[in-house]
């Protein structure tokens, strides 16, 4: 299929969203809220095309899940808020689940799902105090939350002593969006705790291409490290600044959004050195590539590109359906049925048990590491991998990581109280 | 008296402190406000000849940079390329005129402004339909333009200089001083401007509204290819670049809508007056972050005392 039809394909799919909802009267519903368009395609794009083929590859080569059609749809929100609670109210009517894909759609979203019981799935983003799922009963982030990336690049970087960090400056170089701000409490708290300076540095919208600015002031004030929380344009922009300030490579870590092979092309060699936190990492050789390629791409049903196959976004996107379909099988083995409900797949979703086993079964070890998740428990903290950039692509760099869980956990609940207090009156749940 | 200090007296202190760092936020302030003034002179031609506000211009820079990645990538040479990309800037002013703004003639200019906002949609969708939303890398080495670095050791330390940024600069310059000689010494630079002055009294000359509209928006599509290939140099092309159109709109507050050097002025200034302000005041007193809202203040202000901007012509609708 020449390029022009695959786009074509994919505006006509992103802009049929509600014409889809009309058209579906059998199978699992399950909206995307994508973003193919605007100035963070270049990055939603292999999310997107990895999420979309996992779901296409199930149908194809097994006629779905436990015999019932995944009916995947994308709503195109540009990563724009407004467009996003939109795209949230066109579909829920017969939607199982939310993806809302953007920190702020999350935000806007959560209370609403405790009215509407649609279950939000936000794997890798959203609000770090989801993982508290007495409280958020509908909210789940799991494998891992943004205080557990920050949590991982902490000791990483301290070689597993905070405390070595003492009298160090720290640079958090964030977009200045709800996502880049998520990070900041956990940091504030570690560098309290452990007596680091942290140096807030956003970016705004309008600076992501052109950040002299931020980059004069890293330069003046000579951090030791500096921790990015980018997104899109941002990212490109960060590295070739860094490139330009002549920052040493190997002190600069970004969180898992900043580990995108396209953004780093445009650098090179240059950025050799540059790392990335990820809870997820390619794995070319997986059997589920082998079955993708078979059953989506080769069939011509796959709207990625040859090398975005083996990106570490579009195998992310991999990973992300994978929990869905993890979450929707388990709720239809409790409840013996094939088809569910959005109740029903929130009891799945806080069941799913992602073991070696399970991931051997699934072709896709790892890929992501093991989790599960329990009433009390929506995150799972999976840790991850530390990712870095050889100047050609992304490589694993380092043995799992785990977060620092029992600080993060009492955060979580006090983070999460703290929201359920200011939105009263919030359900709550005992997970007695 | 420690704040006010920190205000008043500290900045200063800084940059004779730290000379080098000082002329290199002047640099990288000229740089950008350079590359604003581009921008918004895209917007003042076509104001100046049309009365229409070019809420496009943007996405030309867009357009303009995806096309000229996207035909390389297809195997064109380069240069050939970018021949090729002024052909397609050509076929965009001329289908606009013909398709949008020649049934729009005689309508309000809120009409015509709202025009340029389905211009925009338009180009967006179409945009993505044929180049794809990924990144691309511009075509910088293959055009000839230099990547490497300079480092100039001054006053005890360094000045850090990207070879891509004086080209930058260099272009810029060039295309800047063109325009000034097109639009003042040409016969056709002097129709754009006589169209912009009287409508009425330019046609009653026989000067062609439909060939002037042609020609503006044709210069505004080249104006945007070297504004997309010396930002794209920078950061990528992606739609993305979109986003910087918007930082000449407090240019265009600065320096008026109707005034070449008013825009080339304003975004020099605001360049380096938001550079400045970051560094100095923005970073250590608000938390930084003040370039996205910095540039709109000082338009604001400046329009509190003349509302036609700096260099904006002012014009008297009733008495």
């Amino acid at each position: 299929m020449n390029k022009f039809v695959k786009i074509a394909a994919a505006t006509a799919i992103a802009m049929s969203g509600a014409t889809a909802v009309m058209a579906q009267d059998e199978g699992l519903y399950i909206p995307n809220l994508s973003y193919r368009t605007g100035p963070f395609a270049s990055t939603g794009i292999p999310l997107m095309n990895g999420q979309r083929d996992y779901v296409a590859m199930l149908n194809a080569r097994d006629g779905g899940l436990n015999g019932v059609h995944l009916e995947f749809d994308e709503c195109e929100t540009g990563y724009s808020t407004e467009k996003g609670v939109e795209c949230y109210e066109a579909t829920k009517d017969q939607a199982i689940v939310t993806q809302p894909w953007s920190t702020g759609i999350t935000l806007q979203v959560l209370p609403r799902t405790n009215v509407d019981e649609i279950p939000i799935l936000a794997p890798g983003y959203g609000f770090s105090a989801m993982g508290d799922g007495s409280v958020f009963q509908w909210g789940f982030n799991m494998p891992s939350s943004y205080w557990d990336g920050a949590s991982m690049i902490l000791n990483e970087i301290s070689g597993g002593d905070l405390s070595s960090l003492a009298g160090q400056k720290i640079a958090f170089l964030h977009l200045d969006h709800p996502y880049g701000k998520e990070p900041l409490p956990f940091l504030e708290a570690m560098a309290e705790a452990n007596g680091f300076e942290l140096l807030p540095i956003p970016v705004g919208l309008s600076e992501m291409q052109n950040q002299a600015s931020q980059w004069l002031q890293i330069r003046r004030e000579r951090p030791d490290y500096v921790v990015m929380w980018g997104w899109g344009a941002m990212n490109a922009g960060a590295i070739s600044e860094a490139v330009k300030t002549g920052y040493p490579m190997d002190q600069f870590v970004g969180v898992w959004w900043s580990g995108h092979d396209a953004d780093l092309a445009a650098v090179g060699a240059d950025g050799t050195g540059y790392r990335s936190i990820s809870w997820s990492a390619p794995q070319p050789d997986a059997p589920v590539m082998a079955a993708v390629r078979e059953h989506v791409f080769e069939a011509g049903n796959s709207l990625a590109s040859e090398e975005e196959l083996n990106s570490v976004f579009y195998q992310r996107g991999l990973v992300i359906s994978m929990i869905l379909t993890e979450g929707i099988a388990a709720a239809q083995d409790h409840f013996g049925s094939a088809t569910i409900d959005a109740a029903q797949l929130r009891w799945g979703l806080e069941n799913v048990n992602i073991t070696d086993e399970r991931l051997a079964e699934l072709g896709m070890s790892g890929m992501v590491a093991p989790f599960a998740t329990s009433c009390s428990d929506h995150t799972g903290h999976s840790g991850g991998w530390m990712l870095r950039w050889d100047g050609d692509s992304f490589e694993v760099d380092s043995d799992h990581l785990s977060p620092d869980s029992e600080t993060i956990r009492a955060l979580e609940v006090s983070a999460a109280a703290e929201y359920a207090a200011a939105n009263a009156p919030w359900p709550t749940a005992s997970c007695e | 008296m420690e704040f006010l200090s920190k205000i008043f007296v500290d900045p200063f202190v800084d940059m004779v402190a730290y000379p080098d760092f000082f002329l290199q936020v002047l640099w990288e302030g000229l740089v950008s406000g350079i590359l604003y003034s581009l921008i918004a002179l895209g917007f003042v031609l076509i104001f100046r000849s049309s009365r229409i506000f070019n809420f496009a211009q943007g996405i030309m820079v867009v357009f303009a940079a995806l096309t000229l990645v996207g035909l390389h990538e297809m195997g064109v040479p380069a240069w050939v390329s970018v021949a090729l990309t002024l052909v397609v800037m050509f076929g965009l002013a001329f289908t606009i005129e013909r398709v949008v703004l020649r049934p729009l003639v005689g309508q309000p200019d809120i009409i015509l402004f709202m025009a340029t906002i389905g211009i925009t949609l338009f180009l967006i969708g179409f945009g993505e339909l044929i180049f794809g939303g990924e990144t691309k890398v511009m075509i910088t080495e293959q055009l000839g333009i230099p990547t490497g670095r300079m480092r100039l050791d001054v006053f005890d330390g360094y000045i850090s200089l990207e070879e891509k940024d004086l080209t930058a600069v260099a272009a810029a310059g060039t295309l800047v001083v063109g325009l000034l000689i097109f639009l003042n010494k040409t016969r056709m630079g002097r129709a754009i401007r006589a169209l912009g002055d009287d409508h009425q009294a330019a046609l009653s000359v026989g000067i062609s509204l439909q060939t002037i509209w042609v020609l503006v928006w044709f210069v505004a599509g080249i104006i945007a290819l070297v504004t997309g290939i010396a930002w794209g140099a920078r950061a990528n092309v992606s739609f993305a670049l979109e986003i910087i159109a918007y930082k000449a709109l407090p240019v265009l507050m600065l320096g008026g809508l109707e005034s070449i050097s008013g825009a080339i002025i304003g975004g020099l200034a605001i360049g380096l007056l938001e550079k400045l302000f970051e560094l100095y005041w923005g970073q250590p007193l608000l938390g930084g972050n003040t370039e996205t809202w910095f540039a709109y203040v000082l338009a604001l202000i400046v329009l509190l005392f003349r509302p036609q901007g700096l260099f904006g012509e002012k014009i008297i609708e009733r008495v």
